[in-house]
């Protein structure tokens, strides 16, 4: 049965909706059409993918016009009572704090979770065409879609615009049939499945915590703790995170939203105990 | 591409500089029934003014407003590719988009151009649907956050340390820091912090435009900043 | 001078001047020390900050120190004058430092002074900025500074200036320290800040 004639849906079809300057056409079309996503702009030189390269700085390493706001420590792990992801919630430019309250868990559907790290626009673009695509494969195939062909989905999307400056560093976590499950997949066309993963210019510091007190079997509470305590110390030593710990749980009816806690109250909690 | 006169072809092409930064300044602050949102009126490049008056202010519904900073031109293009979007969906629906509708769309539009972006800080402010005061902050290929208040341009890293602590109530004690600015406050605060990025910084001044959206419509008025 | 990360602001206030810095120093993004000292006293009225490169802090403070041994105070504005020739001294391999110096005369009069990192003097009758943080603190102090402030009010200002401008800037912050010089005393204190 095809996809097209139960939900008129075109895919990648010939038509942007919102490229209006090249043809009348553009008066026949309307907002609301099934919207691809896929006809994007380009700079018109000979190497339009090193012009995009070359104008944004997504990583900070180069001194260009456009810079976008990155830095972040994530991390996401799965133990038995199910998969917690933790973030912070700094954006940087250059060393200007861009905000401090972005929201680095993007909430694909009830079942599934995104984070957020590298170009910001680029995960929540993708992520947020992501959770379109597993509702139409919800509707196609009457049940939910797996964690794994949901990050599938991603790196497939992701993997077409390799090389052309993309930076995106994600982990795609949920619980499906076979349980909790937890795959981190990147810009490049990275698709890693794991127990434990951290992700960002803070990962380092959050793996030192993480890998001292990580085990399988840990208490509910006491995981959400380890998530807490990795992305503080995170924040705490590198100067690109900060703001914000944003927690989720994600159990078998789905995740849950365990809190946002200030830094700022972390720190004086944690070394008034002392 | 070019061919020289022995026949060799060069297909490096280098030097095409597409953007300029054309200076300014906007900012939008959202109250619990309404908006301020304010922008200078210069618009330059390098050391010499183009125009003393060039809004970066537009309006997109009768209850939502696009400021904008970076590069004029493409701030221009964008304001009239939503312009045209938001009065296409009033035409097709017979109602005006509710501002979540467009902040979403719009950064779907920046986003179609992620490899050839907007050199565009846009700041989408206006009323929400519970009438509730918003504001939409971006960057150019389309990140979008709601905020309560944002500033934008060359005189952000002046003005937005500012807001913190007097919007926010940031570094202060025994404050209620959600308590959201009376309509006269936010409007002083907008205009002290131009008054005071207009004394250090050389691409904000001439005029600053105001405008407040409420349940009643847009209020616009209009300040002289100094010249030099 | 984004290197180590610094935030320093000096401003004048009614007979007294206040100088206030923060306390990071890093490698780029990774903070390594979280109570560095930036801001050093030359005499019992006079104060100075060196924002900069962190190697270059400790070298400069070491050699001015040394020529210091004249058995009696320096007045602020000849202090400002040495500093800055000796920044010219070497202006083909300059520290990269753009000192600040803060103190009150032998009148009681406040005097404050920035400089580039060759040692162009930039008196102030307001405030002076510098560091990473500059841009943020130029819109603060701009904002916030008044004339003819009493010491306490000064600090509070200074204080306020000097917080909300490390938490708008990634490079500096990690608690702040504050220097109110009055005639009879310097009263010092230290700034809790978000520690991110």
């Amino acid at each position: 049965m095809s996809l097209d004639k139960v939900l008129k849906y075109t895919s990648a079809s010939k038509t942007n909706p919102y490229a209006f300057d090249d043809d009348e056409n553009f008066l026949k079309r309307d907002v609301t059409d099934n919207i691809s996503h896929f006809d994007f702009k380009f700079a018109p030189v000979l190497k339009p993918a090193e012009f995009a390269k070359s104008h944004i700085d997504v990583k900070s390493q180069k001194d260009s016009l456009i810079k976008l706001a990155h830095g972040t420590t994530t991390l996401a792990f799965k133990f038995k009572n199910g998969v917690i992801v933790a973030t912070d919630s700094r954006a940087t430019s250059g060393n200007v704090i861009a905000s401090q309250t972005v929201k680095k868990v993007i909430e694909i559907n009830p079942y599934l979770l995104g984070t957020m790290a590298g170009g910001a626009a680029d995960c929540s673009y993708w992520e947020r065409e992501l959770g379109r695509r597993c509702r139409l494969h919800e509707l196609a195939n009457k049940e939910r879609i797996s964690v794994a062909a949901a990050s599938k989905l991603l790196t497939n999307m992701v993997y077409s615009y390799k090389g052309m400056g993309l930076s995106m560093g994600t982990m795609i976590s949920g619980w499906d049939k076979k349980g909790p499950g937890l795959y981190y997949v990147d810009s490049e066309g990275q698709r890693i499945k794991g127990n434990l993963f951290s992700v960002g210019s803070g990962s380092t510091f959050a793996y030192g915590v993480l890998d001292t007190s990580y085990r399988y079997d840990m208490e509910t509470d006491e995981a959400i703790e380890l998530g807490r305590r990795a992305i503080y110390h995170a924040t705490h030593r590198d100067a690109m995170s900060g703001g914000y710990v944003r927690l989720y749980h994600i159990k078998k009816e789905g995740w849950e939203f365990i809190g946002l806690e200030d830094v700022e109250d972390l720190y004086y909690k944690y070394n008034n105990q002392e | 591409m070019l061919q020289h006169k022995d026949g060799s072809v060069q297909n490096h092409q280098h030097g095409w500089e597409p953007y300029v930064d054309n200076g300014g300044t906007s900012l939008a602050i959202a109250g619990e029934d309404f908006c301020v949102i304010a922008s200078d009126t210069r618009q330059s490049e390098g050391y010499s003014i183009n125009t003393r008056f060039d809004p970066k202010i537009h309006k997109i519904t009768d209850k939502i407003m696009l400021a904008t900073t970076g590069y004029s031109a493409d701030a221009k293009r964008l304001t009239e590719v939503i312009k045209m979007q938001t009065e296409r969906y009033f035409y097709k629906h017979e109602k005006n988009m509710e501002s979540h509708a467009a902040a979403q769309m719009l950064s779907v539009i920046l986003y179609q151009k992620r490899f050839f972006p907007y050199y565009v800080f846009p700041i989408l402010a206006g009323i929400d649907n519970e009438g509730k005061g918003c504001v939409y902050s971006y960057d150019p290929v389309g990140n979008m956050e709601r905020v309560t208040f944002q500033v934008y341009g060359s005189a952000s890293g002046m003005i937005q340390p500012f807001l913190d602590s007097q919007v926010g109530f940031k570094n202060q004690q025994n404050v209620d820091k959600t308590r959201l600015l009376t309509k006269e406050e936010a409007i002083s605060i907008a205009v002290d912090s131009f008054t005071a990025a207009t004394e250090r910084d050389i691409y904000t001044g001439d005029y600053l435009e105001i405008y407040i959206v409420d349940a009643n419509g847009i209020h616009r008025e209009q300040k002289p900043l100094k010249f030099d | 001078m984004s290197y180590n990360g610094t935030a320093i602001v000096a401003m004048t206030g009614k007979n007294c001047v206040a100088i206030a810095a923060d306390k990071r120093l890093g490698q780029q993004f990774l903070t390594v020390d979280m109570d560095f000292q930036k801001i050093f006293p030359i005499t019992k009225k006079t104060y100075v900050g060196l924002p900069g490169l962190a190697t270059d802090v400790q070298t400069l403070y070491k050699s001015n120190m040394y020529r210091l041994n004249e058995q009696r105070d320096i007045e602020p504005k000849a202090f400002a004058h040495m500093v800055s020739s000796t920044l010219y001294e070497k202006r083909f391999g300059p520290y990269y430092i753009e000192p600040i110096v803060a103190g009150l005369d032998k009148n009681n009069n406040p005097y404050i002074c920035g400089m580039d990192l060759l040692g162009c003097m930039d008196v102030a009758h307001d405030f002076i900025v510098a560091g990473s943080a500059d841009e943020n603190l130029k819109g603060m102090c701009e904002n916030l500074w008044e004339a003819d402030l009493e010491p306490e009010d000064l600090f509070e200002t200074i204080s306020q200036a000097l917080l909300n401008a490390v938490d708008r800037d990634a490079l500096s912050g990690w608690g702040g320290v504050v220097h109110i010089i009055t005639p009879n005393e310097v009263i010092t204190r230290h700034l809790k800040a978000r520690m991110d």
